[in-house]
């Protein structure tokens, strides 16, 4: 019965799978990059994926437009699972029209974020669009600006990942910017506000479309990728672990999984990875992988800002957030980006509810004009302000120096942190032994017989009395001073105790970070 | 869905047909259907009975291109997108194939002895880079191919765990 | 009488001496570094002590503090085992020293089979034919490379001090030997502290036979038959066996007689092993007396019936050995694989981990010496043996065949393991025609063998192994287990804060 209409049905959605049909398709391969729905079927489970809005079209009529209608007018929207956990996404149909927004496209994307919200569960973008649709207008920069408002409706609310694998200019950048994380794919994705040619007529400088926004420069550079996948396979892949260690939405405990590391695994050999002289650098990130759940960290923005380290990682078996100094580049003084890296990194951990553990190192914030003039104040007092904000469980391990601002800045007690712990090694001070002396005992080292001697004695008399952790620890601001071939066990029993802490606030519209 | 074994020349066909609840399916492979009952899962391993003969298999590794699986002691690699390699590989290079050719990495855990060569040094494939020891026996790391060497990732006297990167050749 | 051994090591061969004591009756006392804490020996034994950290020159290498030890528990003996202190003749004075009966030969007698060059020439008194080479210690690259030329490559670079095979390495040109002079050179000063290397000739095709020694206080000395070990990675053994193949009656009678004599000229006492190399024209060369129990011990024992330990603790205890040389027959046959944590297809590097499950195979004629159980630890501090197979025939064929069996049923999950490179070599026609030498794996390519053989085990795994696949999206659903009761909270959430 009806076979008339169940032919029609099938011939259409045969039709709707074909996007812009058999050849835009080639095309597409040929260029290197997959279609839509082979991404998502990289993405998602295996038959897991309902799309829905499959047959929308555009209807619009200037410009000839009536005679290129396709189903779906160029997005992909549906939901499905990643490894078990239910999703919901969007991908910018390169095949059809190049991708660009129209109306019905926003209108689409803007549907599945209203359902993402609804439900609770994570928002995942994969972006491959020539960017507006010129035909369409002002209707299409509107598109736009609805995604816009999604995204902040949905900020906080929901997890929201961008997968940049193909162009994104203009305007559509700042979907993925105000999203959570941005995956871009080496040699294939780029984004920029104003493209190469534009660059070239106004400014006459001649510059390619991977230098100017590609996927490493953005991942080195400005920072607005997150990570940067070696190709489409190794982003899904990152996609998916990423969301292993995050909760789906706002309210959901964070995910807790099988590692089968011993909680009270001690390491003997923590102590030696700091060498003697304080001076000399070494890798944080050694530290890091000790601790941890085998060894494994999942580090976010590697490439920005490398002298601060942020990621997840696993205590026992709990998902947790670590924001560390990296003495080996520059020294792991603080400085604008790393202040922004950290900031971003430690609002989202406190959005979903991840802990937050912070290892301390470092001499202070970087000097000079550069700094000044483009305003490490004002990034600066993000970071504070980000661990002042967060309500999240908060420990801080101090391992090397903490000097002036930037210890109080690293997660310092009084910024409403619940522990404070130190290695033996801390060394906890307003300054530096040396500019210490230098400053208090003028003086004294002017006017003196034989000053090499007497500031000697004088550093050696401060570094003594100051540069240890044993006179915070006098006061209270740290909590303990504990022996580093205990740290995991340290850490993890202090989770255990902060586990169901819940602090409150005045009630306010929102704070006034200083952006 | 289509399947290559790495390191051979076979394609396997296989999917779902259904699942019949009570960790119960239905197979096709090859174009055969077959049973197949999961016996016991833990976190890391699966048992079941693939048409009444058991099998056990331990997942080692799974990206979203790539399996790795252990079974009944017989490790394997499949392939699960092998139409795809082509078109994804185009602009990058093959998955691991890009990585290794700048890092050098360690085939086992060890500790650093000796380091032979500085940065700025040039490097023939089967030279010593450095020597680490494991197990009361110094073993010498050679160069993975001609080149110049970038950087050292590794110091005298550290340690290094497995799959380490120990210096950037270019 | 002993009453209490101290077994001053650890892994499988402390859990072999404390079976011994257990049939004897005597009291066993284990020693453990921190590494060592959960192993099997430690819960096996009637006491045990901690002596150190990990590093072995901090524990198992400590002499004062496993004296120490040993006198604060009440031991009156001392079994070294293989390896670590079992040939240092400094321990073994110092045990005497402090009245502890060391099972074993004394200062004196180990000091003369440790130091090769030495031992060569008691052997050349002795009439114990010995193999060319080197006349004494290289200590310059420069010497090694003259005598090479000299001698014509490729050569042996041995250490005057090593043991096992350590410390040898084969070199075919000039750079290899500076190369291998340099890291054999560090590996020496680290492992004994000094660096006296010497040079030999290689000869290829040879095998590597050895006899088991015994002499007691009384003077009586037998040799318990030969051990053919030629099957080697590294001059370190892989397979061993007993009987061998190319060795009949009157082959064995006559280089037991050697081995007896080499035995005496060094005033052995206690078990031991002398060390032959036979050339492919039957010549056979004395190469070294280890002066200790040796791994592969137990295919010995499969083939004459008796307990090697309880006969060194008898010996220890004053007594004669019980038979004549003529009253020992071999009876069957036996192999061992050696099971080591090492990784085939990176050059044997070593594999270190927590062993997660572990499947002991057994049946008739099978038996296996190992410290493995699931959730024990393979640690990167000491040497890379985890266990002996052992098997036992009524001829080589059933051996064979038992030993190929027990392979497929050895499963051991977190190491690499040679495993599957044994089933390629127990299953080749060269092995099962006893064509075996120390270039065995090289001459028949074995590891190419090996390659096809695995591949062809992946092709015939391929379709259970593509099922796997198919539901591994169900395996990771059930890992993850989404606990329902969290969007609850999302459904009835009213606001924040």
């Amino acid at each position: 019965m009806h076979s008339e209409k169940i032919k029609n049905f099938l011939h259409k959605r045969r039709q709707a799978e074909q996007s812009g049909g058999e050849e835009r398709i080639q095309g597409q391969h040929e260029k290197g990059k997959l279609t839509a729905r082979e991404r998502i079927d990289l993405l998602l489970d295996e038959g897991s994926f309902t799309e829905i809005d499959a047959m929308t079209t555009h209807h619009y009529y200037e410009f000839d437009m009536q005679n290129k209608k396709f189903f779906g007018d160029g997005v992909v929207t549906g939901y499905g699972t990643i490894h078990g956990k239910q999703v919901f996404l969007f991908a910018y149909d390169f095949t059809v029209l190049g991708g660009t927004l129209s109306e019905m496209g926003a209108k689409k994307i803007t549907k599945i974020m209203d359902h993402a919200v609804k439900v609770g569960c994570p928002i995942i973008g994969i972006i491959d669009s020539g960017g507006a649709r010129i035909q369409e207008g002002i209707l299409s920069l509107d598109g736009f600006a609805s995604i816009f408002y999604h995204n902040q409706l949905a900020s906080g609310v929901v997890p929201q990942i961008t997968i940049s694998v193909g162009p994104s200019a203009g305007g559509a950048v700042y979907s993925p910017a105000m999203t959570d994380f941005v995956i871009m794919a080496d040699k294939i994705s780029t984004m920029f506000v104003t493209g190469p040619e534009v660059v070239k007529t106004v400014l006459g400088e001649e510059v390619s479309f991977d230098e100017l926004g590609g996927a490493m420069s953005h991942g080195r550079n400005s920072g607005v990728a997150h990570f940067v996948g070696k190709n489409e396979y190794h982003c899904m892949d990152i996609v998916k672990t990423l969301l292993s260690y995050i909760p789906q939405n706002s309210t959901e405990e964070v995910p807790v999984v099988e590692t089968g590391d011993d909680p009270n695994r001690l390491d003997n050999n923590l102590i030696n990875i700091i060498p003697e002289n304080p001076l000399q650098p070494y890798d944080m990130k050694e530290i890091i992988s000790s601790i941890v759940d085998n060894h494994v960290f999942f580090e976010i923005h590697e490439l920005f800002a490398p002298n601060v380290v942020v990621g997840f990682a696993r205590l026992h078996g709990k998902t947790i957030g670590i924001v560390a100094n990296q003495p080996m580049v520059l020294a792991g003084a603080l400085d604008i980006d790393s202040s922004n890296k950290a900031s971003r990194f430690i609002r989202f951990c406190d959005c979903y509810g991840i802990p937050i553990i912070t290892l301390v190192d470092t001499p202070g914030y970087m000097p000079g004009t550069q700094q000044e003039h483009a305003g490490i104040i004002r990034h600066g007092s993000k970071l504070l302000y980000a661990y002042c904000e967060a309500t999240v469980p908060k420990i801080t391990l101090i391992i090397g120096k903490a000097y002036g601002g930037a210890y109080i800045a690293m997660s310092s007690k009084n910024l409403g942190t619940d522990v404070n712990y130190a290695w033996p090694t801390a060394q906890i001070a307003v300054l530096g032994s040396e500019a210490a002396v230098r400053i208090m005992n003028r003086k004294e080292l002017d006017s003196a017989k034989d000053p090499a001697v007497l500031k000697k004695q004088l550093v050696d008399n401060f570094t003594e009395k100051f540069a240890n952790p044993y006179v915070a620890a006098s006061y209270g601001t740290i909590d303990s001073v504990i022996d580093p071939a205990e740290t995991r066990p340290a850490l993890i029993r202090a989770l255990d105790a902060l586990a169901n802490k819940r602090e409150r606030r005045v009630p306010r519209k929102h704070g006034n970070i200083n952006l | 869905m289509k399947f290559k074994l790495e390191n051979t020349d076979q394609n396997l066909d296989g999917e779902i047909v259904k699942s019949i609840g009570n960790n119960e399916f239905v197979l096709k492979i090859q174009g055969k259907e077959r049973d197949l009952k999961i016996v016991t899962m833990t976190h890391d391993k699966v048992e079941f009975m693939l048409d009444s003969v058991y099998h056990i298999t331990k997942y080692l590794e799974n990206s979203t291109n790539r399996i790795t699986l252990v079974v009944d002691g017989v490790k394997l690699t499949f392939n699960k997108r092998p139409e795809m390699d082509k078109i994804v590989y185009k602009n990058s290079g093959a998955d691991s194939a890009s990585d290794s050719q700048i890092n050098l990495k360690s085939q086992i855990p060890g500790r650093v002895v000796s380091i032979n060569v500085t940065a700025g040094d040039n490097v023939k494939k089967g030279d010593v880079v450095c020597v680490l020891e494991s197990m009361k026996m110094q073993i010498s790391i050679k160069s993975h191919k001609d080149g110049v060497v970038k950087s050292l990732k590794m110091k005298q006297g550290s340690s290094v765990a497995k799959n380490d990167v120990l210096a950037e050749i270019e | 009488m002993i009453k209490k051994i101290l077994i001053s090591n650890r892994g499988e061969i402390a859990i072999r001496v404390i079976k011994a004591c257990n049939a004897l009756g005597i009291k066993s006392v284990a020693v453990y570094s921190d590494e060592d804490v959960n192993s099997k020996h430690v819960k096996m034994a009637s006491e045990a002590y901690h002596i150190g950290p990990a590093p072995p020159a901090q524990s198992y290498l400590n002499m004062e503090k496993i004296v120490e030890t040993a006198i604060s528990s009440g031991a009156d003996a001392i079994h070294p085992g293989y390896g670590f202190l079992s040939e240092n003749a400094d321990f073994a004075d110092l045990c005497e020293k402090k009245n502890l009966n060391f099972i074993g030969p004394s200062g004196k007698s180990m000091r003369l089979c440790g130091d090769k060059m030495e031992c060569k020439d008691a052997m050349i008194k002795a009439k114990v034919p010995t193999v060319p080479g080197s006349p004494g210690i290289v200590e310059e690259v420069e010497k090694a490379l003259n005598i090479a030329h000299d001698i014509g490559y490729p050569v042996l670079l041995k250490s005057v001090f090593g043991g096992g095979g350590r410390g040898i390495r084969l070199v075919h040109n000039e750079q290899e030997l500076r190369e291998a002079f340099e890291i054999a050179s560090g590996e020496s000063k680290a492992a004994f502290g000094k660096s006296a290397l010497f040079v030999e000739k290689f000869l290829p095709k040879i095998r590597h036979i050895e006899l088991q020694l015994a002499r007691d206080k009384h003077g009586n000395a037998v040799h318990i038959f030969e051990r053919e070990c030629s099957i080697q990675r590294r001059h370190q053994k892989l397979i061993e066996m007993s009987p061998s193949p190319v060795v009949d009656q009157k082959t064995r009678d006559q280089i037991g007689e050697l081995a007896v004599n080499a035995a005496i000229a060094v005033d052995y006492l206690n078990a031991g092993t002398a060390e032959f190399l036979r050339l492919d024209d039957g010549t056979f060369y004395f190469i070294e007396i280890n002066a200790r129990l040796q791994v592969e011990h137990p295919v010995t024992e499969l083939v004459s019936g008796l307990d090697l330990v309880k006969l060194q603790i008898d010996i220890a205890n004053g007594k004669e050995i019980p038979f004549k040389q003529k009253d020992l027959k071999v009876n069957g046959c036996s192999i061992e694989c050696r099971i080591n944590a090492e990784d085939t297809f990176l050059d044997f590097a070593p594999s270190t981990g927590k062993i997660w499950d572990v499947n002991i195979p057994s049946g008739p004629g099978v038996r296996v010496d190992t410290y493995l159980y699931p959730g024990c630890t393979v640690s990167p501090y000491y040497d890379s043996l985890m266990g002996k197979l052992i098997t036992w025939g009524q001829n080589f064929e059933e051996a064979r065949q038992r030993m190929s069996l027990a392979l497929s049923d050895f499963y051991i999950e977190g190491v690499e393991t040679a495993i599957p490179l044994y089933k390629t070599i127990l299953n080749s026609k060269e092995f099962i025609n006893g064509d075996l030498s120390t270039d065995f794996l090289d001459r028949f390519k074995i590891l190419d063998r090996l390659q096809s053989d695995l591949k062809n085990e992946a092709l015939q795994k391929s379709e259970p192994a593509l099922a796997a696949t198919l539901i591994h999206s169900e395996f990771l659903k059930n890992k993850i287990k989404p606990r329902k009761e969290h969007n609850i909270r999302w459904k009835t959430q009213v606001d924040r804060h």
